[in-house]
């Protein structure tokens, strides 16, 4: 699943309006917008706002075995154009000096850029660095559900030496707007990589019924998943393998046709 | 295609840092304080890092020569090794680089310097004595040969030590810079191989057989020595077949009388590198055969090992003497 991580309802509009989420009309501690495989969460301002919407949004989805991230939003840069998009290689948190690097697969099409992270709007441009208030908090959390391959933050500059965007809420909409190609393309990417992630694991619904079987204890239910996670992989049909082990009276005599058959399998490389 | 450089601030103008930048130029650049915090972070994973791994210029601090673990080596009294690289530009399913860090990420480290003054120290520190240092523990040595140019450095190290020996361990074609040089006895190149159907579905990346016996053969006909290493010998159904063809692939073209050395192992791996690999790679039919725990270390159940290292030994024997003859010594 991906999650869109936004400060401003303003930043995650493109996104809501492009995927064409639907707000969650529960009530939450964060809005919400769901889509298919993936939501937009609007955290407010700030780095502990954003680790808190990542937390709480992953926390919510606890059947979810892989996340993909993304922080959007905007940011300010000295020497940038406002419109700039630029994805962070580097979040550096302005108080504790802690680095952040996400790490990209693949060489990206979009300029990189480093990102410090403040907790207080400044205006102290500095040449070699883009300047924001939630991307560290936002890689502080997100890293703790994914690895950094699945987080990415994209920003587009919305201040700079000359000219500030302030808090013209159109003007970032249509700022981000403008490249929401982009975005959706690097979206792609990430969605891709999560699936392949997801995909390495049992579905959910074999796996319940194969449990269901015999009593296992936590050491055999181990045993049982690499056994299950191993099959599925190799595409054997599970919905066969639970017939024949539906015959078996034990979990020790599930284990040893798992193993049996994975013995077999694997000979072969 | 690496995805990033990045580049520890510390070395940014170092000379070999610049070269490597020359080549590396089309890649986004990132400065950073030390590899470690790009490297050993926990929330990483190896096998998505691993489709187009980062290239982190770094220096190496401390414990640039090491002893080798017990086990390692061809018979020498003194053995170390050292590591101008981290990581492997290939994807062998097998290898214990595989779930030994948390990043896919090469690190080049660029202060070969320091590494040679530790060598040059150690072999004193032994005088009279042969001393040998392997350099392909944590890498291949000459996988990344256009980057790093290690042999135009080290080889000429080596040369002016006198009691210093030197074991290059790889997959790689990658000779050219050592044709171009007067060989050295006591620089072996020790080729690895595996045989076809084991490369085919475990050794991602690595050249194929019959090229690397051609890199290979150009080496001893330059006069340089040369070892070959079955290891890990891998099990399959046809295991026994395929490692006949392999030698007779080998021994058409290399005459086995004249090798350094040749050793012979069967896969194994720490518990913990075991455990962390198959988490990686759940799909991999290598990590789901029958395998035993003994000592921390998994690997065959010890009679089809056994029986395994029997076969191959025998095989080999046909073609290889007797003293160049190393078996792969791991149990207790």
């Amino acid at each position: 699943m991906l999650i869109w991580v936004c400060a401003l309802h303003c930043e995650a509009k493109p996104v809501i309006d492009f995927y064409r989420l639907k707000k969650s009309q529960d009530r939450h501690a964060f809005d919400v917008y769901r889509g298919d495989d993936m939501v937009c969460v609007v955290s407010g301002i700030g780095k502990i706002a954003s680790a808190a919407a990542c937390a709480w949004i992953a926390a919510s989805y606890p059947g979810e075995t892989s996340f993909a991230w993304i922080n959007l939003g905007t940011a300010g840069g000295a020497e940038h154009q406002i419109g700039d998009l630029l994805q962070l290689n580097q979040v550096v948190d302005a108080d504790s000096g802690q680095c952040y690097y996400p790490a990209p697969v693949a060489v990206s099409p979009l300029s990189g850029s480093a990102c410090l992270t403040l907790s207080r709007p400044s205006e102290d441009y500095r040449s070699d660095t883009l300047f924001d208030m939630e991307a560290s908090g936002f890689m502080h959390s997100a890293l703790r559900f994914s690895s950094a391959e699945l987080v990415q933050g994209l920003k587009v500059v919305s201040d700079n030496r000359k000219q500030q965007t302030g808090k013209d809420r159109q003007r970032i909409s249509e700022l981000i707007q403008r490249h929401i190609d982009s975005i959706h393309r690097q979206a792609e990417a990430l969605q891709e990589l999560d699936r392949e992630l997801a995909a390495l694991e049992p579905a959910a619904d074999s796996w319940q019924q194969v449990l269901l079987l015999a009593h296992f204890s936590q050491t055999q239910k181990s045993r049982l998943r690499i056994l299950w996670r191993y099959l599925c992989n190799r595409d054997f049909s599970t919905d066969s393998l639970l017939r024949q082990l539906a015959t078996l009276n034990s979990a020790r005599a599930i284990l040893e046709t798992l193993e049996q058959i994975s013995f077999r399998d694997s000979e072969g490389l | 295609m690496a995805s990033c450089v990045y580049v520890e601030t510390a070395v940014r103008h170092h000379p070999r840092t610049l070269r490597l930048l020359e080549r590396l130029h089309k890649l986004p650049l990132i400065e950073i304080d030390h590899y470690g915090e790009v490297f050993n972070p926990r929330s990483q994973n190896f096998r998505l890092q691993k489709k187009n791994p980062a290239v982190i210029i770094a220096h190496k601090n401390k414990g640039q020569v090491l002893a080798a673990p017990e086990g390692y080596g061809l018979g020498g009294d003194y053995n170390y090794y050292f590591s101008h690289m981290l990581n492997c530009i290939y994807d062998c399913r097998y290898c214990f680089l595989q779930g030994m860090y948390q990043s896919a990420h090469q690190v080049l480290f660029v202060n070969y310097e320091d590494f040679a003054d530790r060598i040059r120290q150690i072999a004193a520190d032994h005088a009279g004595q042969p001393v040998w240092f392997y350099s392909g523990y944590d890498c291949d040595s000459l996988a990344n040969e256009p980057l790093t140019r290690f042999t135009n450095f080290f080889i000429p190290l080596i040369a002016g030590i006198d009691n210093a020996w030197m074991e290059l361990r790889t997959k790689s074609t990658q000779i050219r810079g050592m044709l171009k040089m007067e060989p050295l006895a006591r620089v072996v190149t020790a080729f690895s191989f595996s045989d076809a159907f084991s490369h085919g579905k475990l050794e991602h990346g690595v050249p194929t057989i019959a090229k690397r016996i051609g890199a290979m053969r150009r080496l001893i006909e330059a006069g340089w020595s040369v070892g070959l290493r079955f290891d890990p010998v891998v099990y399959h159904r046809d295991y026994q077949a395929a490692f006949v063809d392999l030698l007779d692939q080998l021994f058409t073209q290399v005459d086995g009388q004249k090798l350094h050395s040749v050793s012979l192992g069967s896969f194994r791996l720490t518990r913990d590198h075991f455990r962390r690999v198959s988490r990686l790679y759940p799909e991999e039919p290598l990590f789901a055969q029958s395998m035993h725990l003994n000592n921390g270390i998994i690997s065959y159940p010890l009679d089809r090992e056994r029986e395994m290292i029997q076969f191959c030994e025998a095989q080999l024997m046909k073609h290889i003497s007797e003293q160049s003859y190393q078996p792969c010594e791991w149990h207790d």
